[in-house]
C-alpha cells in the first residue's frame, strides 16, 4: 500500500522511504509517522538477554538495607510490594507488583520468545498473538518512575536511619535504561517488518 | 476550502496495535489483517469511556489529598502525614530539589491532567476547529507525564516495607494512598481511551 495514515490525526500521507535523517512526522500534527529504517534484531535480542539478567539480579538481592538503632531491615523489589499486602491494600500491592515485576519480565520474556525463532528464519506458535500482549504491556513498566521514588524514599529514610543501598538497586538502575533502549530498538514498525521478511 | 485527504475519506484505517494502513471493507469487527487486532475507525465510545474515567479520577482526587498517605507510628505519638505535608517534611528536611520534585509529580501533574482531559474532551465534543495543533500537543504530554505520578506510591510503599521496627517507628499505609493510586490508574486509562483523532474530526454535513 503506498499510503500510511497517522494514527494520531488520521491524515493520509504517501509512502515514502523514511528519511535518513531518522524520524518523519505528521505534516498536520507532527506526531510519529515513520522511524528509522534498520533496526537491528541481534541487538535486540542483546538488549533482551541483558536486561532478563538484570531482571534476575534486581530480584533475588536486596534493594535496601536500613540500620537503625542496632536493628536492620532490608527489603527486595517484590518486598516493596508485599508491604502493602501485608497492611491489607491488596490492590496497591497489585498495582505496584504489575508494574514493576510482571510488566518488564513480559515485555523481556515476550520478546525473546518471537525474536529468537525469527532470527533463525522460524515462527515462533502464536506469534501475533504474544506479540499483541507485549504492545498491550509495554506502557504499564514503570521500571524508571520506581528508582525516581526510591530515591525520594531513600532521601527521607536517611534523615533517622542508616541506608545502605543493595545490589538490586544498582542493577535496578541498569535494568531501567537497558529497558528503555530495548522499547525505542523494538517499536511495533521494526517488530512487524521483521516478521515481515520472514514471511517472504 | 478543499479538506485534506484523510484514512476516513479514503476509506482507510490504521491499526493502533502494528500502525498498519488497512483498507476498510466492513468496518464492523474487522480485524488487522497483519496483526489480527481489532479495528475501529475510531476508538469505540471514546468521548463516554473517557469522561466517565475522568470525572471518577477528579471525584477521588479529593480524599487522595486529604486523606492521610501514611502513618508514622511512634512509642509517642502518631504522625499522619497527607500527600502535602510529605512535600513539607522533605522541604524542611533540607532536600528542596526532592520537594519540588515530589510537588510536581504528586500534586501538579494530577492536577494539570484531569483539567487538560477535561478540556480536551470538551472540545473534541464540540468539534472546535481552533488551536488543534496545540491540543494535540497538550494530549501527547498528558500522555508522557501521567506516569510519573506513581512515584509517591512507589516512595511509600518502600518507607512502608522498611520502617516496621517495633521499638522505633512503624509506618502504616493509609486510605489516601488508595485514592491517590486510583487517580493515577484512571488518568492513565483515560488517556488510553481518549481518541486523539477525534480533536481532528471535522463535522459531519448531511
Amino acid at each position: 500500500m503506498s499510503v500510511i495514515v497517522c494514527p494520531a490525526c488520521d491524515l493520509a500521507h504517501r509512502f515514502t522511504a523514511a528519511p535518513a535523517s531518522g524520524h518523519r512526522q505528521c505534516a498536520r500534527c507532527r506526531a510519529l509517522l515513520q522511524r528509522r529504517e534498520n533496526p537491528s534484531i541481534d541487538t535486540a535480542i542483546a538488549l533482551a538477554v541483558c536486561a532478563l539478567v538484570l531482571l534476575v539480579l534486581s530480584n533475588a538481592y536486596p534493594l535496601v538495607a536500613m540500620q537503625v538503632n542496632g536493628s536492620s531491615r532490608d527489603t527486595t523489589l517484590i518486598g516493596a510490594a508485599l508491604g502493602f499486602y501485608a497492611q491489607g491494600f491488596e490492590s496497591l500491592a497489585a498495582l505496584v507488583f504489575l508494574t514493576t515485576v510482571v510488566a518488564p519480565l513480559l515485555q523481556i520474556t515476550t520478546l525473546l520468545y518471537v525474536l529468537i525463532p525469527l532470527r533463525r528464519k522460524r515462527r515462533a506458535a502464536g506469534q501475533n498473538a504474544v506479540l499483541r500482549i507485549l504492545t498491550r504491556i509495554r506502557p504499564w513498566n514503570f521500571m524508571e518512575v520506581f528508582m525516581l521514588g526510591a530515591i525520594v524514599a531513600l532521601v527521607r529514610l536517611s534523615k533517622f536511619a542508616h541506608i545502605t543501598p543493595g545490589i538490586a538497586l544498582w542493577s535496578s538502575a541498569l535494568l531501567m535504561l537497558c529497558l528503555s533502549a530495548l522499547t525505542s530498538q523494538t517499536s511495533p514498525e521494526h517488530l512487524w517488518r521483521w516478521v515481515e521478511r520472514n514471511r517472504e | 476550502m478543499t479538506s485534506p485527504a484523510t484514512g476516513r475519506s479514503l476509506g482507510l484505517l490504521v491499526c493502533l496495535d502494528c500502525r498498519q494502513t488497512v483498507r476498510g471493507v466492513t468496518a464492523r469487527h474487522m480485524r488487522c489483517p497483519r496483526c489480527h487486532a481489532p479495528l475501529h475507525e475510531r476508538k469505540p465510545h471514546s468521548l463516554a469511556v473517557t469522561t466517565v474515567l475522568v470525572v471518577c479520577a477528579a471525584v477521588l482526587y479529593v480524599p487522595a489529598n486529604l486523606l492521610p498517605v501514611m502513618i508514622t507510628r511512634t512509642i509517642f505519638d502518631d504522625e499522619r502525614d497527607t500527600i502535602m505535608s510529605g512535600v513539607l517534611v522533605l522541604l524542611h528536611s533540607g532536600s528542596w530539589p526532592i520537594a519540588l520534585l515530589v510537588f510536581v509529580a504528586s500534586i501538579v501533574v494530577p492536577l494539570l491532567k484531569i483539567l487538560a482531559l477535561g478540556v480536551l474532551l470538551y472540545t473534541a465534543w464540540r468539534r472546535s476547529p481552533r488551536r488543534r495543533l496545540q491540543r494535540s500537543e497538550l494530549f501527547r504530554m498528558v500522555e508522557f507525564i501521567g506516569r510519573w505520578s506513581m512515584l509517591d506510591i512507589y516512595a511509600v510503599s518502600l518507607l512502608a516495607t522498611l520502617v516496621q521496627i517495633q521499638s522505633f517507628a512503624s509506618i502504616i499505609v493509609g486510605w489516601g494512598a488508595w485514592a491517590f493510586a486510583a487517580v493515577v490508574v484512571l488518568t492513565l486509562l483515560a488517556a488510553r481511551t481518549f481518541d486523539e483523532r477525534l480533536l481532528w474530526d471535522k463535522p459531519q454535513h448531511d
